[in-house]
């Protein structure tokens, strides 16, 4: 204490001014201050890096229809029969897309001049003006028979880079830039208007775009209500019965016994947690499968083997809890129990003296100081469980039917799990985003609940 | 031919195939999804292709060196997710082996290319590929992946106890045909379960005994029922059709012959279940043969399982659904890369290579030519499984949306199936969750 007073002082005394010149551009080296954000430095890169980041790149995806068919990086434009169908249906230029869309390739000087600029054998580009000039094809293979029938016949790669010089429609072609699209667009047919240039290149940008759909869809769909009342559901039971609950009664049982046993004892809680969460869920799902540890020891009082943590929603939301609240207890469990362990000893021998009961004690001496603990212990757990998917996701993945979806889960469902290879990173986002927000307001209200600004306040007597 | 175009000509090929350089390294790398043991050859007809294509260099006076990478996911959704992740980080493997349904999404994102950027269709053994099998790889026209195989999905019946309900070898024999004439419904599916179920053939649970997860198999039942999954490439939702193929199960269920917890029991023990006859009628695909016989150890398939079409239901026809695998080739940096693995993709596809594969693991070839492969027409599986199955099979539409719908069918089926909602309840939220998220890219009716 008087050490770190001492630094403090002599931060604010000032040096000498011949000191101060010669070391002027470190001079914030020498206070506590500018050392506190030097030591503090890689702790906010890495905050900024893994905390603030994800946060601020979330909340941007979240305003974004992005999926794996749009990309993460930028779009190009393509023209493809979707496009095409987009053209017709919603801007009505079904006759634009008629005559942009339907692949046609014509042997012309135009694309003729375009091979000697790609540096094409002349021999080649002669036999082609010989033999195909003016010709139409509505197929790249068609035309590329034809090229592969010239007397010099080119290797397969010269006849995809000749017949690409022929394309004279925008079917399937790919641009990556709008210029490009509407040069092309324009090349094919002069006259288009503006409003079928914006209304092409609308339709057939494949990027993501800004959208507030994903919230709109979320706020409309039945799915949301269902998971949001499973996540608090789960949550709340997890946190009241385990959490916060058992382990109180752990640490409270391992103060009352003698050291080595409670040592004992709190090293199997604890093993939940420190045992690799596959192995650990896998050791659940032997219990309950129905070719499992259950059925079979069951199965000789004559009940039919079944699958007991998917059997009803009932029995999953059994398994999902304690799978949870295994793991989740043995952290309040020490956190309480070395709370309890602060508490002076004398206390208790006043109570004993006092004739307290156990009951009494724990009533009135140890739970009104673990206030501070209980605290951390809800706050941390909530957002800890709220985003908690691990044990769930290999114990049950939401079944059955859905039942234990919790919202981590449904976000993992969405953005990162897609049978068709399509991912919805934007919609995920949007989802991760709620729970953000969930998060953050959960906190707030907890701060507020349990009176922060006393708990921090400077203590009364000095110690 | 002069002998200066000779020259030219031999150049460009040099130059095409190899890069500028005369002494080349490349690797490839090579991705399989959804791939067990006994479909190693989906990556090792790559590394056979390889091979071959270094000594046609050689024979050209290069010198090539391809090394292969090869990788295998047991599963579909991982799968897919470390594709599109490598994807958007710019370490795309070159070759994908992955689900037709795919490319509609990969294409629009720019992560494959078009094979036919590289290849040449008129040329073997591209021209051999079954045309319909070439249409399921295409998008927009284009072609964008080649077949690596293909496969349907039957019904199967435990012939011992479809006896032990009353029928007679030549019933059994008879089977196939009625369930294609429409004659045998899935009604009579959950008859005959039933009868099994209550005279104790079969435990409670295992009369009607479906696929574990989530797999393009439902929507044959979708089919069944005369659900449509797209017309004039828009998706369609068929609310009658989709909610009476959601009453099937619930029915199934109610009936006490497939359990209320089924989706979810693991892949490993259904297998083994399926294969020794603890359950009465299922449905799996034509490569289940391969993993019944390898490594369940079913001594007699064709003794013991009787095969069909999926029946039809009320209001649809009897069908199945195949889900070709493709190679497809990612976009990479080096064009050359991309040109050799486009070679690499061809010559694997070669009717001899692509047979090791077909029949190792149970699947349909995919080139008329092997047919005359003494080891794939020898194969009493493949060629029964292709006459009976293959005709009636239609596949999943490439489409960019039909992840979304796929997904929200199955969130679906599995409410209705555990009970969760009514089936009316299911198909009314389908209809309320694809009005958001798809709009005017599907039709409902």
């Amino acid at each position: 204490m008087n050490a770190s007073r001492d630094i403090a002082e002599s931060a604010r005394t000032p040096i000498g001014v011949r000191a101060a010149q010669s070391r002027l551009h470190l001079g914030w080296l020498s206070s506590s201050k500018g050392l506190g954000i030097l030591f503090l430095l890689p702790a906010v890169v890495l905050v900024v890096l893994f905390f603030l980041m994800p946060v601020a790149l979330t909340g941007v995806f979240a305003f974004t229809n992005m999926t794996t068919a749009t990309g993460i990086t930028g779009g190009a434009y393509q023209v493809s029969p979707g496009t095409l169908r987009v053209l017709t249906d919603r801007y009505g230029m079904g006759e634009l897309a008629e005559r942009l869309g339907q692949p046609t390739y014509v042997v012309d000087e135009q694309g003729l001049a375009a091979l000697e600029e790609k540096g094409i054998d002349k021999n080649i580009i002669d036999s082609l003006r010989d033999g195909l000039l003016g010709k139409t094809y509505a197929s790249r293979r068609e035309l590329e028979r034809d090229i592969r029938g010239l007397p010099d016949r080119p290797n397969t790669r010269t006849v995809k880079s000749i017949s690409e010089e022929f394309s004279r429609s925008l079917a399937n072609a790919r641009f990556s830039s709008r210029e490009s699209l509407i040069a092309a667009a324009e090349a094919i047919d002069p006259d288009l208007t503006d409003e079928e240039k914006e209304a092409l290149a609308a339709s057939t940008y494949t990027g993501w775009t800004w959208t507030t759909e994903n919230f709109r869809r979320l706020a409309s769909s039945p799915t949301t209500r269902q998971v949001l009342f499973n996540t608090l559901f789960f949550v709340a039971m997890t946190l009241v019965i385990f959490n916060t609950g058992y382990a109180m009664v752990l640490a409270i049982a391992t103060h009352y016994i003698p050291d080595r046993p409670a040592g004992i004892f709190r090293i199997i809680w604890f093993l939940p947690r420190i045992s690799p969460v596959v192995i650990y869920v896998l050791l659940w799902k032997w219990l309950a499968w129905d070719t499992g540890f259950l059925s079979a020891f069951l199965s000789n009082f004559g009940v039919r083997p079944r699958n007991w943590m998917l059997d009803t929603a009932t029995n999953a939301w059994f398994f999902v809890i304690v799978i949870n609240g295994f793991v989740g207890a043995s952290m309040g469990m020490v956190i309480f129990a070395s709370a309890i362990k602060a508490i002076p000893e004398s206390l208790f021998h006043a109570a004993s003296v006092d004739g307290a009961y156990r009951w009494q004690q724990i009533r009135h001496i140890i739970l009104p100081q673990l206030k501070w603990p209980i605290l951390f212990v809800t706050c941390y757990q909530t957002l800890s469980l709220l985003t908690s998917i691990d044990q769930t996701l290999l114990a049950t993945n939401g079944g059955p039917g859905g039942a234990t979806e919790v919202w981590s889960l449904w976000i993992y469902h969405t953005a990162l799990n897609n049978y068709a290879g399509n991912l919805q990173y934007g919609m995920g986002a949007a989802m991760a985003l709620v729970l953000v927000v969930i998060g953050i307001v959960l906190s707030l209200i907890y701060l507020r609940l349990f009176n922060y600004n006393a708990l921090v306040a400077k203590p009364r007597i000095e110690l | 031919m002069t002998k200066r175009l000779l020259t030219t000509t031999a150049a460009i090929a040099l130059v095409s195939l190899a890069g500028a350089a005369a002494a080349e390294e490349v690797t490839i790398r090579v991705w399989a999804g959804g791939s067990g043991p006994n479909d190693n050859y989906r990556v090792d007809a790559i590394e056979i292709a390889a091979d071959l294509l270094e000594r046609e260099a050689a024979i050209r006076g290069e010198d090539l060196t391809i090394n292969v990478e090869k990788k295998t996911d047991n599963t579909w959704d991982d799968f897919k997710q470390a594709v599109t992740l490598a994807a958007e980080a710019g370490n795309a493997p070159h070759i994908l082996v992955t689900g037709h349904e795919d490319i509609a999404p990969w294409a629009q994102s720019g992560l494959i290319v078009p094979v036919e950027d590289y290849l040449n269709l008129d040329a073997w053994p591209i021209n051999d590929i079954y045309d319909n099998l070439l249409e399921i790889a295409s998008f927009g026209g284009v072609l964008y992946g080649l077949p690596q195989d293909a496969e349907s999905r039957p019904f199967f019946f435990w012939k011992e106890h479809m006896k032990a309900i009353g029928y007679s070898d030549e019933d059994l024999e008879a089977l196939p045909d009625r369930v294609e004439s429409g004659e045998y419904t899935l009604d009579n599916v959950l008859e005959d379960a039933k009868k099994m179920v209550d005279q104790g053939v079969v435990e409670a649970g295992y009369g009607f005994y479906p696929r574990p997860e989530n797999g393009p198999d439902y929507w044959q039942f979708y089919t069944s029922f005369g659900g449509v999954m797209e017309e004039d490439g828009r998706l369609v939702l068929d609310k009658a059709a989709m909610q009476r193929f959601y009453q099937f199960f619930v029915d199934a269920v109610e009936a006490g012959v497939t359990r209320k917890n089924h989706i979810g029991t693991p892949n490993d023990q259904w297998y083994s279940e399926v294969a020794s006859g603890k359950a009465g009628i299922w449905h799996g695909g034509t490569w289940h043969y391969a993993r019944y016989t390898n490594q369940e150890g079913l001594k007699d398939f064709f003794g013991n399982i009787a095969f069909s079409l999926i029946p039809a239901g009320e209001g649809g026809k009897p069908n199945t659904l195949t889900h070709p695998l493709v190679y497809v080739l990612t976009d990479q940096e080096n064009d050359d890369e991309e040109a050799i693995a486009a070679e690499l993709i061809k010559i694997a596809s070669e009717p001899r290579i692509n047979t090791l594969h077909a029949v190792k693991s149970a699947h349909l070839g995919i080139t008329h030519q092997q047919s005359n492969i003494d080891l794939y027409a020898g194969d009493r599986w493949a060629r029964e499984a292709t006459e009976r199955l293959l005709p009636f099979a239609n596949a999943m539409p490439n489409n960019t949306d039909f992840g979304t719908y796929w997904n929200a069918m199955w969130g679906g089926l599995e409410a209705s199936w555990t009970g969760q909602k009514t089936p009316e309840q299911a198909v009314s939220d389908l209809e309320a969750e694809l009005t958001s998220s798809l709009g005017e890219a599907i039709v409902i009716r």
